[in-house]
């Protein structure tokens, strides 16, 4: 409980430290949100009556405090660019997103940790350079080349999915499915990589642990061993690994969402961005450094579950 | 001590000097007009030994295009490794031998730093200050700074606790001395295998951000850039897409082998894992 109470105490600091990495990012540069609004059009008056009206004049430290106290009540003030609301452009967003992310997670689990054991258990042999050739080659190639082949594949070519756009579940849920399939393979192919890559140096360090060696002079199958015995004690370290993954999925959701036209909060943060919408820019940033924390905070609790040696202490 | 001579050393270190060639050599022999030539009547041409790689949706030749476009590739790769080595070093030396509270302090900033995931660090800082060359150096070495300080301040720990910098104390010897002549050439061997791995990972934020059009601007030749200006000829001409984006893999491929293979030879305890 106590570690509990720690790690919210430091997650809250941590939040607030991101706030103000954010604001001080997005303000940079002098051009500010009201010449932003304006464009090249605005006079020297209306210009200088805006900034006063949105409180650009006043300290920094003013603005700040103004937005962070906006963002925990509620107002996360207005997008430029879609002239909306920004917490209510978010709502149906972070759902779409979260679909994506959750289903590309899968994936890459269940594709990773089979490809991990037959390496480790094959290590040297021809399964095992399949399944690290599969891994370095995941890892090398970007996301967004994934999602093309993806598109001529199973979209132009094959015409089973669909390449582009969003549907919500509450309207039909296979179809929303169908949608997130292709982004969230795309999504969850490099992630896959590095899994597979941590699946097989964990197993290989637990293999050669010498309660191993007791359970085959017990004469135990090898099945057993290995998914009972060697799979439990290696899992730990690829749930870590997936945790800190999470960060560099959140991150690709941009471009994959982008290639894909999946109106998730990918997508939002990049239409805030190629507008230089700033509002919007905080507001996203903010928002998915937010959830990695509290991600990584989840993966912590996961992981102790997972090995009860770790307390919560 | 494995050495680089394996299968996955020799064919790492290959790729790398077969790119890094490229990337030197193509903008000595080949004048930029030609690949920004556009060509009306030779549009979306398959590979073939007239147009070796095929053309774009301008006529433009891929095959120049690509050999140039490792030139931007590497070159924005390798100055924001150099960036983030600038930042992230000095930052993790002080954290890791000073300790106490500026290795607080310094920490906390680095790990709120790492909380961004650093493409989007690295894209909303390329929007804000205006997508071009220079800023998409300057984006992607500043979102990777805090993992090389991370790393560096690690290692720095460990070093500054042996033996030999306890005896170089002894003798009188200044804390600027020590971190130059002992912790330094110390630590040089992680920092390497960052490195490496690092500009595999800044050739693809390059390619990402540039796929965005936050990132190299066009006309200058980049793999991202190629592969964003493909999209809308998918379905008639694949190889405008694929050639580029070979391109990207092949490089960051090199050096991933170069790195786990430098990482098995400077790390003796270091368990594999490919």
């Amino acid at each position: 409980m106590r570690y509990l109470l720690n790690r919210i105490a430091l997650l809250i600091l941590t939040l607030l430290l991101i706030s103000v990495v954010t604001f001080v990012i997005t303000n940079i540069l002098p051009g500010n949100v009201a010449t932003m609004i304006l464009g090249t059009r605005g006079s020297p008056e209306t210009l200088a009556a805006l900034e006063q009206k949105l409180g650009l004049n006043d300290p920094l430290l003013t603005q700040y405090g103004r937005w962070i106290w906006g963002m925990v009540q509620g107002d996360w003030g207005t997008s430029l660019r879609f002239k909306e609301p920004i917490s209510q452009l978010m709502g149906q967003k972070m759902l779409a997103s979260g679909i994506v992310v959750v289903m590309s997670l899968l994936i890459a689990l269940v594709l990773a940790i089979p490809l991990g054991i037959i390496g480790a258990v094959k290590q040297n042999r021809w399964q095992d350079t399949l399944s690290s050739g599969t891994a370095l080659l995941g890892i090398s190639l970007p996301d967004f080349f994934w999602g093309i082949v993806l598109i001529l594949l199973f979209s132009r070519g094959l015409g089973w999915l669909p390449s582009s756009g969003f549907v919500s579940p509450t309207e039909d849920f296979w179809l929303a499915l169908k949608h997130a399939l292709l982004p969230a393979i795309a999504l969850g192919l490099s992630l896959m990589a590095h899994l597979t890559r941590m699946t097989r140096s964990a197993m290989l360090e637990v293999i050669s642990q010498d309660f191993i060696r007791v359970c085959r002079a017990k004469g135990l199958g090898e099945g057993s061993i290995i998914f009972r015995h060697a799979l439990r004690n290696a899992v730990a370290p690829v749930v870590t690994v997936a945790g800190l993954q999470l960060g560099y999925l959140f991150g690709s959701i941009i471009v994959v969402e982008s290639l894909f036209n999946f109106t998730g909060m990918g997508w939002l943060t990049y239409q805030g961005l190629l507008n230089r919408d700033m509002p919007l820019i905080q507001a996203t940033v903010f928002v998915i450094a937010a959830v990695f924390m509290l991600s990584n905070l989840i993966v912590d609790l996961i992981y102790t579950v997972l090995d009860p040696r770790i307390g919560l202490e | 001590m494995k050495s680089l001579l394996n299968p996955k050393g020799l064919i790492g270190l290959s790729l790398v000097t077969l790119f890094a060639l490229m990337a030197i050599v193509a903008p000595i022999f080949i004048p930029e007009a030609l690949s920004t030539k556009i060509n009306v009547t030779a549009r979306l041409m398959p590979p073939s030994f007239e147009h070796f790689f095929g053309t774009d949706q301008l006529g433009r030749e891929l095959f120049y295009r690509v050999l140039l476009g490792a030139h931007t590739s590497l070159l924005i790769a390798v100055s924001a490794v150099t960036i983030s080595i600038l930042l992230g070093l000095p930052i993790g030396v002080l954290s890791g031998y000073f300790r106490g509270w500026v290795d607080h302090g310094l920490m906390r900033l680095v790990d709120t730093l790492l909380s961004f995931p650093a493409i989007l660090l690295a894209l909303a800082i390329s929007a804000i200050l205006g997508p071009n060359l220079q800023n998409t150096v300057l984006a992607i070495g500043i979102a990777f700074a805090p993992y090389l300080a991370r790393i560096v301040r690690g290692e720095t720990l460990k070093v500054s606790r042996l033996p030999y910098v306890e005896a170089a104390r002894s003798q009188g010897a200044s804390d600027l001395r020590i971190i130059r002549r002992h912790i330094l050439p110390n630590i040089m061997a992680p920092v390497i295998v960052q490195a490496t791995i690092s500009v595999a990972f800044a050739i693809l934020a390059e390619a990402g951000l540039s796929f965005l059009g936050l990132g190299t601007q066009p006309p200058t030749p980049s793999w991202g850039l190629m592969i964003q200006a493909s999209r809308d000829y998918l379905d008639v001409a694949a190889w405008t897409a694929l050639v580029p984006g070979i391109a990207v893999a092949l490089a960051v491929l090199g050096l991933n082998m170069l790195g786990d293979v430098l990482r098995e030879m400077l790390d003796p305890t270091f368990v594999s894992d490919a």
